[in-house]
């Protein structure tokens, strides 16, 4: 029966620091994507997210467990992905890939479904960070309002608040992309 | 029943399913008579269908090969991080208390309680002691030893023949000592 987060915090703050590699594994897939959604480059996200367990790992002690173990993780995560885009936030759009796609044959409806999604990245980098960051832990994290108003410190309005503006940016960029074909 | 704006906030939640019964009914019966909020739930249906069809960022399978690894190396370096022994007990009173909440408090209830018994019991019961009539006795005896010596002294001193007791003359004097 696997421990559970509290369990290996408990033996990582009596002193067994190999325990933390538990948590690392456990956690380690989830961190990367989501570093990687919001910075849509994956050395960068890989880089992050080994610095989100360090910062972890430091201040395990002052983990209360009021919040999940990986609620409090994500925030951390979150956290040094927003200063990340700050730092290194450009003027100009990029190109923008939109994923590994399914092998697909040369058709016109491929290429634009293709093209859509590569939009849709590009419009996904181009929210504000709040919003980008809400879009992410609902869509590809799963994460409740309530969660989410945790890991980014917000009222839960205001992650709801966000969440629906994110999402009515894209609906009104899919509007433009088909108007303009 | 609620106009456009004040439907505006609940069809995120409408879309996703996480309105209650009693949500549902205003926020549907709006959409059924107002097409432009119905335009705005399709399309923002849409847009939610197709960010979460948008397929993983690309990533090389390997890329994460040795990620625990790498920080548990840099994690060496720094000492483990261990809790005072105030706040082990505390953390673990606390989990101890979480887990079970009902009967701790019940003990801890029942724990006050009997202090408080205790408390006023001993409170209102004398020490223990002798008996009432031997304390009586003892301080009349202790109070007649001096009371007999001073009455004593008194009826002496009334009779002037205190000073005719050497033991009160002062050192290296022979005159007597006065009792003030």
């Amino acid at each position: 029966m696997p421990q559970s987060d509290s369990e290996v915090i408990r033996r990582v703050l009596d002193g067994e620091t190999a325990a933390y590699e538990v948590l690392v594994r456990r956690y380690q897939q989830t961190v990367f994507r989501l570093a990687q959604r919001m910075t849509r480059n994956a050395e960068d996200a890989r880089d992050l997210a080994q610095e989100a367990f360090v910062q972890a790992y430091r201040s395990l002690a002052g983990f209360r467990g009021h919040a999940s173990f990986s609620t409090w993780l994500y925030r951390i995560a979150m956290n040094l992905c927003l200063s990340h885009l700050k730092a290194t936030r450009r003027e100009d759009p990029v190109e923008v890939d939109a994923g590994v796609a399914d092998a697909r044959d040369d058709s016109l409806t491929a290429l634009l479904a293709d093209e859509r999604d590569r939009a849709l990245a590009a419009a996904i980098e181009q929210l504000p960070p709040q919003q980008r960051a809400t879009l992410t832990l609902r869509v590809h994290q799963g994460l409740s309002h309530r969660e989410i108003a945790e890991v980014l410190d917000c009222a839960e309005g205001t992650a709801k608040a966000n969440y629906f503006h994110a999402i009515r940016t894209l609906q009104r960029r899919l509007e433009a992309f088909r108007d303009t074909g | 029943m609620p106009g456009c704006d004040g439907i505006r906030d609940r069809l995120m939640d409408f879309i996703e399913g996480e309105l209650s019964a009693e949500e549902h009914r205003p926020v549907e019966a709006h959409l059924r008579r107002c097409p432009q909020c119905s335009r705005e739930v399709v399309g923002l249906r849409e847009a939610l269908a197709r960010v979460q069809a948008l397929p993983e960022p690309a990533a090389s399978a390997h890329l994460l090969d040795g990620f625990a690894a790498a920080v548990q190396g840099r994690l060496a370096a720094e000492r483990p991080r261990r809790l005072p022994f105030w706040r082990k007990a505390a953390a673990r009173l606390d989990g101890f208390v979480r887990a079970r909440p009902i009967p701790t408090f019940s003990a801890a209830a029942v724990l006050g309680i009997l202090l408080v018994i205790g408390l006023v019991r001993t409170s209102g019961r004398p020490q223990v002691s002798p008996a009432p009539e031997v304390l009586v006795v003892g301080d009349s005896l202790s109070m007649a030893q001096h009371l007999d010596v001073l009455e004593q002294f008194d009826l002496l001193e009334d009779l002037d023949l205190l000073e005719q007791l050497p033991f009160l003359r002062g050192p290296g004097n022979n005159r007597p000592l006065t009792l003030s």
